[in-house]
């Protein structure tokens, strides 16, 4: 805890795939995922939260590629109307829904 | 013409496949040898052309003397013949809507008396494989009709051609999928009631892209039951459940099997799901039309603890069987609703039904046309129903939905009584008196309950606030007399009141739509912008023409959690400002929702 309140919590986090890729986006994009918002919620005492670095182990590195990619594209769209839809390769669809629904987004 | 019956006058031998292919796709291997020669004689010439006269010995002079004055003029003809076809074949191309004979007739004067020989001679045998070289990949092919340009004006091969093809089309819809196609969309969404502003949730997204591809989909793996769910309502609606795709959804873990449209479903496909899953506890299958008599007794047989069945229009089924499953399942179920029967399920399944099922907890009967009203007396005897939804064809007398109301009324949480015409305020004075717990209350199309009634309905009514109500269509039927009685007929103002008074704070939603008797100052004293309804989300205003602009500004403000206005038929309402995360369906002009600045937002 004291750690937490001493250092203010960066802006940006730090998200590690399964087989050991990591991706660092912005603290606001990565809080779109409801499992991931309380992970890193500053005011936990969760490692995560700590550390600003969440490992996946359930998910790899080229769906983590696209959910991170989803982050910054809701993110972007966020007040947006009609917005369109985003491009998702079919052959990544199935992994990206378990992921989306590990996740909650 | 003597050509096709020389042809089919000929006595032939045998041939080989190879022969009769090449003969059907008009290829003679003769042509292709002249062809061969025709190329190997001009090479040849050529290079005795560039080579210096004096080099050229006498003797091969003298040797071709006889056939190259000959040669160089038929090269001539057919270099000639060729450039024109080319340029034929790429004209045609090129016009777009143009009269195709006042073209030709251009061609036609264009040309001298050679070349018309020569579109005699193209209309008999068109365009025979004229052969060129490709302008990308250099191959030899055949020019037909369907050969392209390529970026240079030169003619490209059939693979070339796809290929080009495929790119254009890639480029193309991305062009047409502009904004014209944008608002359609929005329309078609908003029509549905979905307004929303930023990005759809990743598993919404992925769902649909699962859904578009669903024939590359071999298993699902270990998706949840909720996501099978929404997968399953858009394969149903897009009406590929297939006996194929079902098996995606067949999982010996799972408890629950929901398919919206099993339409295409074969009877051995119903057992299937049976024997796959053999601790079946909840089943949907909407028109299921093939579940028989057999699937039934094989699931009985099974034994499959069944909690919850919902069917619809599952014919098949004879009365014989309904008494099956409720004497020899009814301890086990906990719900049933079926809807849609037409040619079984009478009033004796219902008291098979009420004898044997003491647990059921969930009952809903729609459109079972067999029904009358022995079976609202046999429902009466289910003493532990918690939903009730009934909707029944023929006519029930106002007395007996009153006794069904005394004696089930007490542990309702929902009550659905939809177009019970004969239901007079005893009806609603029975449920005054015995219901507590109701959350869900729909009273619709009845035209004979009084205004009055309704308000000492709500008037001190023990039970809590409703979250979901119906009173459609409850109003006065004189065609000759638009404004009804001096006592108004329907919920009307004062009941409307009253019920807004009752449940207002809980309502989440609310369907008025043609209670016409509803006046202008109810609505404005109602709905003043500073009473609040913290939980509406829906509401149908529809067929109430008193309902007008500044009214629904009113709602707007009074309903700060409001996603979905319907209001057919109002032809009040104009130009209104409709908040963001608002859909307003049904307004006279299709306008589109107006975009609200910072400054109406802060008004809101």
């Amino acid at each position: 805890m004291a750690t937490t309140q001493q250092q203010p919590s960066s802006d940006y986090v730090t998200l590690v795939s399964c087989d050991g890729y990591e991706f660092v986006v912005r603290r606001s994009c990565a809080c779109v995922a409801g499992a991931l918002r309380r992970m890193l919620d500053p005011n936990s005492s969760f490692n995560e939260a700590v550390t600003g670095r969440a490992v996946l182990e359930n998910i790899n590195g080229i769906v983590l590629e696209k959910v991170c990619e989803y982050f910054y594209y809701n993110e972007k769209n966020k007040d947006a109307r009609d917005v369109p839809d985003m491009d998702i390769p079919p052959e990544l669809c199935l992994e990206l829904l378990m992921a989306a629904d590990y996740l909650n987004t | 013409m003597s050509n096709r019956r020389a042809t089919n006058n000929r006595i032939r031998g045998p041939q080989s496949a190879l022969t009769d292919f090449l003969a059907s796709n008009n290829i003679s291997a003769a042509q292709i040898r002249t062809d061969y020669e025709r190329r190997r004689r001009e090479a040849q010439s050529r290079i005795n052309s560039e080579r210096p006269a004096e080099d050229s010995a006498a003797e091969v002079e003298t040797q071709q003397t006889a056939t190259s004055t000959e040669n160089s003029e038929q090269r001539k003809k057919r270099k000639r013949q060729e450039e024109n076809a080319i340029a034929k074949i790429k004209k045609n191309k090129n016009k777009n809507n143009k009269n195709k004979r006042r073209q030709r007739f251009a061609v036609d004067s264009e040309s001298d008396e050679e070349d018309a020989t020569w579109d005699l001679y193209a209309k008999s045998k068109p365009l025979p494989g004229q052969l060129e070289n490709c302008e990308i990949c250099n191959k030899r092919f055949t020019v037909t009709a369907y050969s392209k340009t390529g970026p240079d004006g030169g003619l490209l091969c059939a693979k070339c051609s796809r290929e080009l093809e495929a790119e254009e089309k890639k480029d193309k819809p991305k062009k047409k999928s502009g904004a014209r196609e944008r608002r359609r969309q929005v329309q078609s969404r908003l029509l549905d009631g979905i307004v929303s502003l930023g990005a759809k949730n990743l598993q919404e997204l992925c769902v649909e892209k699962v859904a578009d591809n669903i024939n590359d989909v071999d298993e699902f793996g270990d998706l949840p039951q909720t996501l099978l769910d929404r997968l399953s309502q858009i394969l149903s609606k897009k009406r590929v459940i297939t006996s194929r795709t079902l098996d995606l959804f067949l999982r010996p873990d799972l408890d629950k099997v929901a398919i919206y449209d099993a339409g295409k479903l074969e009877s051995h496909d119903f057992v299937k799901i049976f024997a796959v899953i053999p601790n079946l506890r909840h089943l949907l299958l909407l028109h299921a039309g093939q579940f028989k008599d057999e699937v039934m007794e094989y699931m009985l047989e099974r034994q499959v603890p069944i909690k919850s069945l919902q069917l619809e229009a599952a014919n098949l089924i004879s009365n014989r069987m309904w008494h099956e499953l409720f004497r020899r399942a009814g301890g086990s179920l906990e719900a049933l609703k079926l809807a849609w029967l037409d040619s079984s399920f009478n009033d004796e399944c219902v008291q098979v039904l009420a004898d044997n099922c003491p647990n059921l907890k969930r009952l809903k009967l729609r459109k079972c046309f067999h029904l009358d009203e022995n079976a609202l007396v046999s429902i009466g005897k289910l003493s532990n129903l918690e939903h009730l939804s009934l909707q029944f064809s023929g006519q029930v007398e106002g007395q007996l939905v009153t006794d069904l109301v005394n004696s089930v009324g007490q542990k309702l949480f929902t009550l659905s009584l939809t177009k019970f015409e004969n239901a007079d305020d005893a009806v609603l004075a029975a449920i005054h008196a015995s219901c507590r717990h109701l959350r869900k209350f729909r009273f619709s199309e009845n035209d004979l309950c009084t205004d009055a009634a309704y308000e000492q309905l709500f008037t001190d009514w023990v039970n809590p606030g409703l979250v979901f109500a119906d009173f459609s269509s409850t109003r006065d039927l004189d065609y000759s007399n638009p404004d009804g009685p001096d006592e108004p007929v329907g919920l009307a103002s004062k009941g409307f009141a009253a019920l807004m008074k009752h449940s207002g704070s809980s309502l989440e939603r609310l369907d008025i739509s043609s209670c016409r008797h509803i006046a202008h100052s109810t609505f404005c004293e109602v709905f003043d912008g500073i009473k609040i309804y913290p939980n509406l989300r829906e509401l149908n205003l529809s067929f109430i023409p008193r309902v007008d602009t500044l009214v629904v500004a009113a709602i707007f403000k009074s309903c700060p959690q409001l996603q979905k206005v319907v209001a057919f038929s109002c032809f009040g309402i104009r130009d209104v400002i409709v908040p963001p995360n608002v859909a307003l369906i049904g307004i006279p002009n299709a306008q589109e929702n107006i975009m609200i600045n910072a400054d109406a937002l802060a008004y809101y």
